[in-house]
């Protein structure tokens, strides 16, 4: 069964394709956290917005973990689910105070942000949220990339090109905006941000293209529109 | 396109069926089930079924990148910032917490 073969509404395949893979990374083990850990954030976040309200709680929510996650990595999860209008330095600078690197920092909001967003979807097109996947075994990589510095974000970033390198290079092309670099840090979590992004958003050589039209029935300004929106509820900036 | 009806949405913002989305964009991440479903609905009627996919897909990406903004705290670079300073006074954006990750670097 495809993820989305219940849904009334038609979902492109390569949106579906997309979800799909990034529902099979949950499971498997990241460059910090474990499967079984990154299904305990992923259940915590889900679960946080259950608990505010923003979200249904599904028949079958799938697989669980039985890894009790530490306090500072519960309230970094619970505020990034459901108010990262109120993560500021002083909450970044306390989490890693209490013992977090900045990598894992960058990984769980990583993974906050992708079932935040994948549960969105699923509750946009009116099916339950999909069912977690089984935690995969293995051991992190923890792998950290040596061209990534402090730049101006809370977390060390891998810059654009010619100050990142051939990494840089490899990764980014010529530029790509902060958002896109943001998770650089974890660059297994930047791959599955730009995969999410170009099936959600669009392709990111086509950004400047206002007369490209990414999503059937949708043009360019009306995708823009939902975008503005949903930001400014989200009181994001950026 | 009319930006202050990104943030008053009871103006025109000039897009057709513009009101529409923006009900849809705030349901979808808000409480009332009901509302979503009803947004939903008007979408359907108005610009097809193979819309809800795409806006929904929209929705959920900006949930996920405002996350990895404000949860990285990553800036608006100067280029950006010098060519909508009329635009964020309009939106009141500069009053967001989030906007302290770029000012404290100016």
């Amino acid at each position: 069964m495809s993820l989305y073969e219940d849904s009334a509404l038609p979902v492109r395949a390569d949106l579906e394709a997309a979800h799909q893979a990034q529902f099979d990374r949950f499971g498997q083990t990241g460059t910090w956290g474990s499967g079984a850990q990154r299904i305990a954030v992923i259940s915590a976040a889900r679960q946080a917005g259950i608990d505010a309200g923003v979200l249904e709680a599904p028949e079958d929510g799938g697989a669980t973990s039985d890894v009790e996650l530490p306090k500072v990595v519960r309230d970094i999860i619970a505020k990034v689910a459901v108010s990262p209008k109120d993560v500021d330095l002083d909450f970044y600078d306390a989490a890693i105070g209490s013992g977090l690197s900045d990598a894992e920092y960058t990984e769980i909001v990583g993974l906050v942000s992708f079932i935040t967003n994948l549960d969105v979807f699923a509750r946009g097109i009116g099916v339950p949220l999909r069912p977690l996947p089984e935690p995969q075994p293995g051991e992190p990589s923890r792998v950290r990339p040596p061209e990534a510095v402090q730049e101006q974000a809370f977390v060390p970033t891998i810059p654009n090109p010619p100050e990142g390198g051939e990494v840089a290079k490899a990764m980014y092309g010529p530029f790509k905006p902060y958002i896109m670099r943001a998770m650089s840090l974890v660059p297994e979590e930047f791959n599955d941000h730009i995969a999410l992004e170009r099936a959600q958003y669009l392709p990111l050589e086509k950004i400047m293209d206002f007369e490209f039209n990414h999503h059937d029935g949708l043009t360019r300004p009306q995708a823009e529109v939902v975008a503005g929106r949903v930001s400014a509820l989200n009181d994001c900036f950026y | 396109m009319n930006p202050e009806a990104l943030v008053r949405p009871e103006l025109d913002i000039g897009v057709p069926h513009g009101d529409l989305l923006l009900v849809f964009a705030e349901t979808i991440i808000g409480t009332d089930r009901a509302a979503l479903d009803a947004a939903r609905a008007a979408l359907v009627d108005a610009l097809g079924p193979e819309a809800i996919a795409g806006a929904s897909a929209i929705a959920g990406n900006f949930t996920k990148n405002d996350r990895v903004a404000n949860g990285l705290g990553i800036p608006v670079g100067p280029p950006v910032l010098q060519g909508t300073e009329e635009l964020r006074e309009q939106l009141g954006l500069n009053a967001y917490k989030s906007a302290e990750n770029t000012f404290r670097h100016m």
